[in-house]
């Protein structure tokens, strides 16, 4: 199931409204339901892969015995050769014959049951990925649903669901109007804070006695007049 | 059950209670301010100070937060421009710094997305500049509209 394709295929349709039609509960009960079954899948899968395991452990663990036990007689049975006790010798050799008839007959079951073990990992892989795709459309399906609910959700702010004449006009005015009484009031507080630095800085200059009209005028008028009188 | 599950996609940090009480409190470099509510829908409804006309609803999937702007619909538009404007929505989306225009059944939207786990300032920032982006949007279209 495709949740992209089958909304481009109503769009296509010419559908104005790709909602409940498209995204109908039953879609999103149906991937649910499929993630659930893949998990429980997954489940019983791992817990038969546990007994596979402690089995395949210990058949590998009588295979290697029985290899031992025959190592084991093949020596005994040169030896019993070599002491010329050819009787004896017949006798383990069938006894050898036994134990790899054994030997086979297990190795063939290990080797079964290896190939059981690697079909259910992948098996468990394919579920994952099953699971993780399912999960992904999931998503998109919820995502349409929820774009849905977001856009047509009724805003407790009426200027932006009402259908009146110039609604976006007006709202954007208003907006508008908004940014530039704070910016004006930004510019007043910068403004002020600019006097206050002008005054400041005033201050600072009168203090040093730097560039103070009054004292600088009155000396030099003095200046002026001592000037002149003396010249 | 026994099994340990697939790694289950990330909750949100902050439920959608918890992120209004978050956008209530929050100042911005710029003095941005948001008013956030809850609604009976679950949806997180939030008001920008640089744009309180235009409300952005916020709502979750299992993997993502949503935002969107509605804009207008398509009966607010003048008759015989829906060509036009589809047009230039088109042209224009790209170029919308973090949101995208579309269409939900007959209303235009601006809308973004972010992974849920997106830390708090970076929401608010998203926010902020989905509002500021909505007035922009706006105004780009506002000689189509009826």
């Amino acid at each position: 199931m495709g949740v992209l394709k089958d909304l481009f295929a109503a769009v296509k349709g010419g559908a104005n409204e790709v909602g409940e039609a498209i995204i109908d509960a039953n879609a999103i009960r149906i991937l649910e339901q499929e993630i659930r079954d893949a998990e429980n899948a997954i489940n019983s899968s791992k817990q038969s892969l546990t007994r596979m395991k402690s089995t395949d452990i210990r058949l590998k663990r009588e295979i290697h015995a029985l290899s031992e036990d025959v190592k084991d007689y093949e020596e005994k049975a040169i030896a019993a050769l070599e002491a010329e006790e050819e009787s004896l010798a017949v006798e383990v050799a069938e006894r050898i014959a036994e134990i790899e008839s054994e030997h086979n007959e297990k190795s063939a079951e290990q080797a079964a049951l290896e190939s059981e073990i690697d079909k259910i990992h992948k098996m468990i892989k394919a579920r994952e990925h099953t699971i993780q795709k399912n999960k992904r459309e999931l998503d998109k399906v919820r995502t349409v649903k929820e774009l849905q609910r977001a856009t047509e959700s009724v805003s407790s702010n009426f200027a932006a669901t009402g259908t009146s004449q110039h609604r976006v006009a007006k709202a954007l005015e208003r907006v508008k109007s908004k940014q530039q009484n704070w910016q004006d009031r930004m510019e007043a507080g910068d403004w002020m804070s600019e006097a206050d630095a002008n005054s400041d800085l005033d201050a600072k200059l009168k203090a040093k006695g730097i560039g103070n009209s009054e004292t600088g005028g009155a000396s030099d008028v003095l200046a002026r007049l001592k000037a002149k009188k003396g010249g | 059950m026994s099994y340990v599950s697939p790694p289950r996609m990330l909750e949100l940090d902050m439920d959608l209670e918890e992120l209004a009480y978050r956008l209530n409190a929050f100042q911005g470099e710029e003095g941005t301010t948001f008013d956030a509510l809850v609604t009976e829908e679950n949806i997180l409804e939030v008001s920008c100070s640089n744009n309180d006309e235009f409300p952005i609803h916020i709502t979750t999937t299992e993997t993502q937060i949503l935002s969107v702007s509605p804009l207008f619909t398509t009966a607010e538009l003048e008759p015989g421009n829906s060509h036009e404007l589809n047009e230039i929505f088109l042209r224009l989306s790209p170029a919308v710094p973090l949101s995208s225009i579309g269409l939900q059944g007959s209303t235009y939207i601006l809308f973004g997305s972010m992974a849920l786990d997106t830390r708090f300032e970076n929401i608010a920032h998203e926010l902020e500049i989905q509002a500021e982006n909505t007035v922009d949007v706006l105004e780009a279209v506002e000689h189509l509209l009826a």
